[in-house]
């Protein structure tokens, strides 16, 4: 059988995003498939402690090992505060609809 | 022992023959019209035919339900291919959807709360984001399909049209088709 998984690394910027592609050796776990991927020195704001990062959209432990075809996404805290949007919108009299946006009046 | 292997030996074979049997015998045949005009539909399944999918809208065109001129991301050169393969004359745009300039998704992200409706709501996977975390679209990957501007509880998804620029610029396809020879 072949020892090696293919795996992706995402890190997205508004405006510019990188995506690696990378055969790592299995049982890798995600702390160390972000430094092998080199992210890191591209972009040397990312650090493992601070930033989550997670796989296809689901957040996990830096010692989670990867399976095969895993894309590995670092992610950026968010800038507005839910609570405080949430807020805003509703003293704007626009309701919230999970799933749709603006709600129908 | 043996008389159980054999026991079972013998209903996987006998079964294994059933169905082979049945799969030659009963064999569906797909339609191969739908294959041909699937394969020039997109496949970006973003339903802004009308219908739930690339699939069934070419279902819908084959079984004569549907026009040929509903595919907005397949642009004109998609309904120009689409009359080519029916035999039928080209039309423009109809029947509530209009030609768009190519665009992709851009999230602001003073506004994201992180909720990940849109990354739900992404067939291809393009945007990157959990739970609380900022949600990003990976351009290269989005296939403009708009599914992920309705699902965000903020707005904060817009489309932004691709600037024809040295990188994104691709041959067009002429305005005036040239006369069929007779």
């Amino acid at each position: 059988m072949n020892d090696k998984i293919n795996i992706e690394v995402v890190y997205a910027l508004p405006h510019e995003q990188i995506l690696l592609q990378l055969q790592i050796p299995q049982h890798t776990t995600v702390a160390e498939a972000i430094k092998l991927s080199g992210v890191m020195e591209k972009y040397p704001e990312i650090d493992l402690d601070k930033n989550k990062f997670g796989i296809y959209g689901k957040l996990t432990r830096a010692d989670a090992v990867l399976r095969d075809k895993d894309r590995i996404e670092v992610y950026r805290p968010l800038l507005a505060d839910p609570k405080e949007v949430r807020r805003k919108r509703a003293e704007e009299g626009k309701a919230m609809k999970k799933g749709g946006g603006e709600a129908a009046a | 022992m043996l008389t159980a292997l054999l026991v079972m030996s013998g209903i996987a074979l006998v079964l294994g023959a059933v169905l082979g049997f049945s799969a030659i015998k009963f064999r569906v045949e797909g339609n191969p019209l739908v294959d041909k005009i699937d394969a020039i539909l997109p496949q970006i399944q973003c339903g802004q035919c009308g219908y739930p999918g690339c699939r069934p809208y070419a279902e819908a065109i084959a079984a004569g339900e549907a026009d040929i001129n509903r595919c907005p991301p397949g642009g004109e050169e998609g309904i120009r291919k689409l009359a080519d393969l029916l035999g039928v004359e080209f039309k423009p745009f109809g029947g509530g959807t209009v030609q768009k300039p190519k665009a992709v998704a851009f999230i602001d992200e003073n506004l994201c709360i992180g909720c990940t409706l849109c990354t739900q709501a992404c067939p291809v996977d393009a945007i990157a984001g959990a739970a609380k975390q900022m949600h990003t679209i990976i351009a290269p990957v989005c296939t403009g399909c708009e599914l992920c501007v309705a699902p965000c509880p903020v707005n904060c998804i817009s489309m932004v049209v691709i600037e024809e620029k040295i990188t994104t610029w691709k041959w067009k396809y002429p305005v005036y088709p040239l006369a069929p020879v007779k």
